[in-house]
C-alpha cells in the first residue's frame, strides 16, 4: 500500500503588514538591512475574529472548491496547530461539522510547529499504508500573530499567518500531483523546550497578564513570558547541526544522493537561515526552492505554500524527486522524500 | 589551511556574497549586511570546517578576517 500527495490550497489573511508598515512602528530600525536578512517583505495577519480554526476551514473550501476529491469522500482529518481554539475540544471534530465531512471521518489534532507538515504527512501515510483510512485532509493553521508582543519587532519581522490543506490518498488519481510519500526520518530535542516557547497560558502557568517585559542589556526588548519568545541564536544553532544531518540520513534511507533530488523544499524560517543551510548541504541553489517574501515564516503551512506555489508557477514541472524538511520548536525535526509517479 | 580558502569560505556567510568584496585586511563589521546573525554563521561554518571552536568574545575581538584567520590558527 502507497500513500500519495495529490493536492494542495492555502489561505493567508487579508490584513498585510510590510516592512514600511513595521519601519513605521519602529523607526530605530534598519527595516531595510532587516529585509535582506530574512528576505520577507509582506506578511499576512489574521483579524481579530480570526482563529486557526476559521481559517482551516477557508483554506479547505478553497481546496474543495477545485479538488477532483469530494468532502464526503475525506475519512480522516489532522489538523496540525499549537494556536488552537480551545483546549478542548479537538478543533479537527469542530472542522468536520464546520465542512459537513462524512461522520464516519477519524479527526485529530496535532501539535507541532514548523516541522508539522512533515509529521502530519507521516501520520497520514501511516494510516493509510495500515488501511485505517484512504482519503486524509491534513490541515495546517497557525495564527502566531495573536502571540507576538507589540513591542517584539524581531518575531514581528519574521513570521505571518495561514493555514493550508492537503489531500493525501491510497490510490493514483488522474490529473493530481501523485506524489508518492517515500520514507521518513525523525528528530526531537525536548531539552531545547525553551528556546521557543510561549511560555505563559497553559495549565502549568495560567497566562493572568501580569508578566513583565524583560529587555537585554542594550535595553531591547527581549521577551514578555505571556507571548512568544525565541532564542533565534540557539534554533540556528539547532538547525545548523540538526538538519544537514537529518537530511543525509533521509537520502541514504531513501536511496537517493543528494544529485538526484530534483527540488528541495525546506520549512521557509527565513531567507539568512535557508541559505546557510543550503551552503552546509551543498545543495545547488537552483534546486532549493525560497518562497517567503510575500508570506514570512508561516510555521507549518511555509511547506505546503511553497510545494503549491512550485506546482502553480511550473517549477515542479518535469521534477521527479523531491526532499521536504521541517524543522524548529520543540526542538522537533523531520524529513521526507517524494517521488511523482 | 590558506588564507584564502578561508576568505571565500568566510564571505559565503554573507547573504548579498555576491555583491560584496571583502579581503583579509576589510574591517567586516563595516559590511553593511553584517550582523549578529552573520557572526553566528561565520562561528558555526569554522566549528563545521576546521574543527575549532570560537567563542562569542573571542569573535567580538577580531575586526578584520586576518585577525580572525589568526586566532583561528592559533588554535
Amino acid at each position: 500500500m502507497k500513500a500519495y500527495l495529490q493536492e494542495i490550497a492555502y489561505y493567508l489573511p487579508n490584513k498585510i503588514i510590510n516592512n514600511k508598515d513595521i519601519n513605521e512602528m519602529h523607526p530605530e530600525w534598519s527595516i531595510e538591512k532587516i529585509a535582506l536578512k530574512t528576505g520577507i517583505v509582506n506578511r499576512h495577519i489574521s483579524a481579530t475574529d480570526e482563529t486557526s480554526l476559521t481559517m482551516a476551514e477557508k483554506a479547505c473550501n478553497i481546496l474543495f472548491e477545485t479538488s477532483t476529491l469530494k468532502k464526503q469522500d475525506i475519512d480522516y482529518v489532522i489538523l496540525c496547530t499549537q494556536s488552537p481554539d480551545y483546549f478542548l475540544p479537538t478543533s479537527a471534530c469542530i472542522l468536520q461539522d464546520k465542512l459537513q465531512l462524512s461522520n464516519n471521518c477519524g479527526a485529530l489534532d496535532i501539535n507541532l510547529g514548523c516541522s508539522g507538515f512533515v509529521y502530519g504527512l507521516g501520520l497520514a501515510k501511516g494510516l493509510i499504508v495500515s488501511e485505517q483510512a484512504k482519503n486524509v485532509l491534513l490541515v495546517t493553521s497557525e495564527t502566531y500573530s495573536k502571540f507576538i508582543h507589540d513591542n517584539d519587532k524581531s518575531n514581528k519581522t519574521i513570521f505571518g499567518d495561514a493555514a493550508a490543506a492537503t489531500i493525501i490518498t491510497s490510490e493514483i488519481i488522474d490529473g493530481c500531483l501523485n506524489a508518492e510519500i517515500l520514507k521518513f526520518n525523525y528528530g526531537t530535542d525536548g531539552s531545547g523546550s525553551d528556546y521557543l516557547i510561549v511560555k505563559n497560558g497553559g495549565l502549568k502557568n495560567l497566562n493572568n497578564k501580569k508578566a513583565i517585559d524583560e529587555f537585554d542589556e542594550e535595553g531591547n526588548f527581549l521577551k514578555n513570558d505571556d507571548f512568544l519568545f525565541m532564542n533565534g541564536k540557539e534554533i540556528f544553532n539547532f538547525t545548523a547541526k540538526a538538519v544537514p544531518i537529518l537530511l543525509e540520513e533521509n537520502l541514504q534511507k531513501n536511496d537517493y544522493t543528494l544529485n538526484q533530488i530534483d527540488l528541495f523544499i525546506f520549512h521557509q524560517a527565513n531567507e539568512f537561515m535557508l541559505n546557510f543551510i543550503r551552503n552546509k548541504c551543498k545543495i545547488p541553489r537552483e534546486k532549493f526552492f525560497v518562497d517567503i517574501k510575500n508570506y514570512g515564516n508561516t510555521v507549518s503551512s511555509t511547506i505546503p505554500i511553497a510545494m503549491k506555489t512550485a506546482l502553480d508557477s511550473g517549477v515542479l514541472k518535469n521534477k521527479k524527486t523531491l526532499n521536504l524538511c521541517g524543522f524548529g520548536v520543540g526542538l522537533s525535526s523531520g524529513s521526507v522524500c517524494l517521488k511523482i509517479v | 589551511m590558506e588564507s584564502k580558502a578561508f576568505l571565500e569560505k568566510f564571505t559565503e556567510q554573507f547573504i548579498d556574497c555576491d555583491d560584496i568584496s571583502i579581503d583579509l585586511n576589510s574591517n567586516f563589521r563595516d559590511v553593511d549586511s553584517f550582523d549578529s546573525l552573520t557572526g553566528m554563521a561565520i562561528i558555526m561554518m569554522i566549528e563545521d570546517e576546521y574543527g575549532k571552536k570560537i567563542e562569542d568574545q573571542e569573535f567580538k575581538s577580531c575586526k578584520t578576517v586576518q585577525e580572525l584567520y589568526d586566532l583561528l590558527q592559533s588554535k
